[in-house]
């Protein structure tokens, strides 16, 4: 039943001490507090409770995120045909919370990054309880059909561990939101080496990872690599269309759509390592490696592409902005379609 | 087309201007300002037009609609008040919202205006306002009333003078903006149709603006512009300014180049903010600007300011900022080669420039990545010194040196130099967006004929089929023949009939033709010496007064572009002999350190004690000559130094004097 590919990870954990060595373990922990930290820093109180006030856009974007995410990522699973330990990586990661790295996209993509970050917060914090009961309903099933052991128990999706890392996971966030409300000059720099930090050593554990198991990319299906790629695409594609389909303004269809698309990467990889045993825990990483491979790219070029169609809202959006901050009134805004 | 390839002249050069220059204007049926603004009220008349600062925060504007509005009455009350059509009213006034309030009024009463600013000098407002025939006065605040109420009883022409703020002592004599506005207003509500009629009879041929270039010395000269000729810069400057954008206005609005910008402004209906050099950097934040224009002294500034800052930042954003400098550089000269925007002085052939594209190609490749991270991570916020929205600025009004057009254009803030003089109203080339070629002035307008010529002999070099690739790539004197190009001087036919010749302008400058169809500036021929902060000088008076001393053979000043004068001086053997300095020949001179001492001496005695000259006209530092400048090689015939010759003859040394400056 499984493929190659799990088989060859299995061999690995077993004879090699699994997917990433302990150093690379510590220091993906050690990342994944830092991004934690450093997100938890851009996240402001104000921010949320403005938002709160006009919950139409937060809702529409919880919908999105914790709806329409883990939807896309249970139907690639079944319609690629993923073996059982790929879906469930896949489905972890469509039913995580939305990434930090998502304000900076929608920043460049002239979309609302308060709204963004608003989102950010409420998902990352909500992500306790959604985050294990979206895996039981899409994910369940797919654990069914692992046979763990000799006695042919099938496997048990260890929620109790996730919510556990989900938990620990918040108090690097939360501290960081403190200190941004204590010092957002020291918020500042903390994000900023905060950032700096995760692209360093994220870029090593790749790098490293990569190299060291050239022999799995070779293994790797093609049904892996587009899925790693879609559930991304896709996530953005129906995040855009479904507050395109509620008639929400051009600029939070943007942003709703890279904060559905791009998932906290980093995440998945904690809670993977802490929640799942060996050789599980391996066989759940590669997915999610690719994952945060590709996100990258693929969110990159949708944010040029909307940052291009966006112009013309975006600059009268802005313009009105300014007007009613510097006259206190707004002038006619029909003058839109100059171009 | 590949950059290498020589292109043949002709059809290649209407491609070019075609791929280009979009048509943006939407200026088919308006031939003349006045109508261009009453379109706009037509089209835009709900939109802020222009914006001045009441209280740090709090901004207030005024709309199309109120502002031509406003105009009409302007323009009732001063033809009530006897100003015919074609008459020059002075507006002197720097910048800010009763400026294009008085604009209005004059445009629209089809009249000239003669705008000046507040560094008017006093025999300038008694020379310019004679001299072009003013009836009509605008001064901007009572200062500049008191300053020309002392002059009044010698300017008999003046029949009325109008101040353009209230205030609350009454002037004898004196209307104020208000007052005129009122009365036409009444004119019209009785039925006067003047202003309207004003309008549908102006040419396109008559003169909008009757600007007086600044001449330190010397009487200023009269150019006269018309409305063909500001219709024709709003047409073709390749700037895309749109209605949702916001123009900052901080360079003088008297200088037809912030001028022309405001027209655009108008055209397309964006509004236009009035700032000051004081308060730029506070109004750069709150306004978010799309577009200013721009002097080289701005970008300066500011380039020392981002620099400072980064010196000050900690180790990790220093080091990131460097990085993110690097990819930046590489992966925007990269692209520029593929866009052609590499200035290609010599014509590559084909073979070098197909190892060009493979290098670059693979420079991209490798530092996209890299440059995509950075760019985003560290460049946006640099970005944001200029706020959030910037897309692009024109520099003018001077040289704007390599190395800061470099730093912006790397950094993502594109900076278009431009090129032009009052005399072509202003613009005869810029760079555009999609054609941003550093270190040149960018394609010459479409429309625009450019001949260059030969300094000494006076040949045409370009264009001219009988030399190599039509004459690209050959230095000369710049002469420009286009729609912008001004009627003439203001009652000076001869001054006009020396610079403009079969309708080709002499502009004195020393250019080329680069192989990609772009503009590159050298130098100057014409004695006026421009400063970097903008100050013209004319050197000839200056050196006349270095010669009265006896030490000082020959000299010519020096300062094209820099912050301050220089001279190049040649001294007397006889007289340092005479003092008992023993040289025997000027190269010993040159680097006796006695000599030089004493020739500092004289310097300072013949030109800082001198109340006539102005700070800047003041001579900072000198050279010695080696040799004294002789006819045939340094000077002409009629013993008048070749400027441009002396100064390729002893660039090293004249660098080597800026760089003592700085």
């Amino acid at each position: 039943m499984n493929s190659e590919l799990i088989n060859k990870i299995a061999d690995k954990a077993t004879n090699g001490g699994g997917l990433i060595n302990s150093l690379e373990q510590v220091l993906l922990l050690l990342m994944v507090l830092v991004i934690m930290f450093g997100m938890g820093a851009t996240l402001n109180f104000k921010n949320f409770r403005d938002a709160l006030k006009k919950p139409k856009g937060i809702l529409v974007g919880f919908l999105s995120q914790f709806g329409i995410m883990p939807i896309v990522a249970y139907s690639i699973a079944v319609i690629l045909k993923l073996d059982p330990q790929n879906a469930i990586a896949l489905i972890l990661i469509g039913c995580l919370p939305a990434g930090s790295t998502s304000n900076m996209f929608t920043y460049f993509s002239r979309g609302d990054v308060a709204l963004s970050i608003s989102m950010t917060t409420a998902s990352t914090l909500t992500a306790i309880i959604m985050t294990p009961i979206l895996l039981g309903i899409y994910a369940s099933g797919f654990a069914e059909q692992i046979i763990v052991d000799a006695s042919g128990q099938p496997f048990k999706i260890p929620y109790i561990n996730i919510i556990i890392s989900l938990a620990l996971v918040l108090i690097p966030v939360i501290g960081g939101m403190i200190l941004l409300k204590k010092s957002p000059d020291w918020a500042k720099v903390a994000e900023e080496i905060a950032s700096f930090t995760g692209i360093v050593i994220i870029i090593f554990l790749l790098v490293s990872v990569i190299a060291r198991h050239g022999d799995l990319m070779l293994l790797t299906p093609w049904t892996i690599f587009v899925s790693a790629l879609f559930v991304g695409l896709f996530g953005m594609l129906f995040g855009y269309f479904f507050s395109w389909g509620i008639k929400l303004p051009p600029r939070w269809r943007r942003t709703i759509s890279l904060e559905t698309g791009i998932q906290n990467g980093p995440l998945s990889f904690a809670i993977v390592l802490a929640s799942f045993k060996a050789p599980m825990d391996s066989q759940l990483l590669w997915l999610p490696i690719l994952y945060s491979a590709m996100i990258v790219a693929s969110s990159s070029i949708v944010t040029l592409f909307f940052r291009k169609i966006g112009k013309n809202d975006w600059e009268l959006y802005e313009n009105q902005t300014i007007q009613e901050k510097l006259f206190g009134k707004v002038y006619a805004s029909k003058m839109a379609n100059q171009y | 087309m590949w950059p290498g390839k020589a292109i043949p002249n002709i059809s290649s050069k209407i491609l070019f201007c075609n791929a280009i220059f979009k048509p943006m204007s939407n200026l088919e049926n308006v031939k003349n300002v006045a109508a261009m603004y009453q379109a706009s009220a037509r089209k835009y008349g709900e939109l802020p037009a222009f914006a001045t600062k009441l209280s740090p925060t709090k901004w207030k504007a005024i709309t199309y609609g109120e502002l031509y509005e406003t105009g009409l009455n302007l323009a009732t009350g001063l033809i009530d008040l006897g100003v015919k059509a074609k008459e020059h009213i002075a507006i002197l006034s720097d910048n800010r919202v009763e400026w294009i309030i008085a604009d209005y009024g004059v445009q629209l009463c089809g009249a000239a205006d003669v705008p000046r600013g507040s560094d008017i000098t006093d025999s300038e407002i008694t020379y310019i306002l004679d001299h072009a025939d003013v009836r009509v006065v605008f001064v901007e605040n009572t200062e500049m009333l008191a300053r020309l109420q002392v002059h009044l009883p010698v300017l008999k022409k003046i029949t009325a003078v109008i101040l353009m703020i209230e205030s609350s002592a009454s002037h004898k004599g004196v209307l104020t903006l208000q007052e005129v506005i009122e009365n036409g207003k009444k004119s019209r509500e009785n039925g006067s149709k003047k202003a309207e009629e004003r309008i549908a009879a102006i040419e396109e041929d008559s003169l909008f603006t009757l600007i007086y270039t600044a001449g330190t010395t010397g009487v200023p000269k009269g150019v006269m512009l018309t409305h063909k000729n500001m219709i024709s810069q709003v047409e073709q400057v390749p700037i895309q300014v749109y209605t949702n954008d916001r123009v900052l206005s901080i360079l003088p609005v008297w200088h037809i180049f912030e001028r022309v910008f405001e027209m655009m402004a108008i055209n397309v209906g964006c509004c236009t903010y009035y700032s000051n050099r004081r308060t730029i950097a506070e109004d750069l934040k709150q306004v978010q600007p799309s577009f200013l224009g721009s002097a080289p002294r701005l970008w300066e500034n500011l380039y020392q300011k981002i620099k400072e800052n980064v010196r000050k930042a900690h180790p990790i954003r220093r080091m990131l900022f460097s990085a993110a400098y690097f990819c930046s550089h590489v992966f925007q000269d990269s692209v520029a080669f593929f866009y052609f925007r590499k200035p290609d002085l010599r014509g590559r052939n084909l073979f070098t420039s197909l190892l060009l594209a493979v290098y670059n190609a693979i420079r991209w490749v490798l530092i996209l990545v890299p440059y995509g991270i950075l760019n985003a991570g560290v460049m946006e916020r640099i970005r944001l010194s200029v706020g959030g929205s910037f897309k692009g600025s024109v520099s003018g009004g001077g040289a704007l040196p390599l190395h800061i057009d470099q730093f912006f254009n790397y950094i993502g803030i594109p900076v278009l130099e431009g090129y032009g003089m009052t005399e072509t109203s202003p613009i005869l080339a810029v760079r555009s967006y999609e054609r941003l070629v550093i270190g040149t002035v960018g394609p010459v307008f479409p429309g625009t004929e450019i001949k260059i010529l030969d300094i000494n002999s006076g040949e045409i070099l370009y264009p001219n089929p009988s030399k190599p690739h039509n004459g690209r790539g050959l230095k000369g004197v710049i002469h420009a023949r286009g729609p912008q190009v001004m009627k003439g001087y203001y009652k000076e036919e001869e001054k006009t009939r020396e610079v403009l010749q079969d309708g080709f302008m002499n502009t004195g400058d020393i250019g080329m033709i680069t192989f990609n169809n772009c503009l590159k500036l050298f130098g100057r021929t014409k004695d006026t010496i421009v400063l970097f902060g903008g100050e013209n000088v004319e050197p000839i008076a200056i050196e006349a007064k270095l010669l009265e001393s006896a030490f000082i053979d020959q000299c010519m000043v020096v300062g094209q572009d820099e912050k301050s004068l220089g001279a190049l001086i040649v001294p007397s053997l006889n007289e340092l002999q005479r003092s008992g300095i023993s040289v025997q020949t000027l190269e010993e001179a040159a680097n006796n350190e006695k000599v030089k001492k004493l020739i500092a001496a004289e310097i300072k005695r013949e030109i800082s004690k001198d109340q006539r000259f102005k700070s800047y006209e003041k001579v900072r530092d000198f050279i010695l000559l080696p040799k004294a400048l002789e006819v045939g090689d340094e000077l002409t015939g009629k013993l008048s130094l070749k400027r441009y010759i002396i100064t390729e003859k002893y660039k090293k040394n004249i660098t080597e004097m800026n760089r003592r400056a700085k």
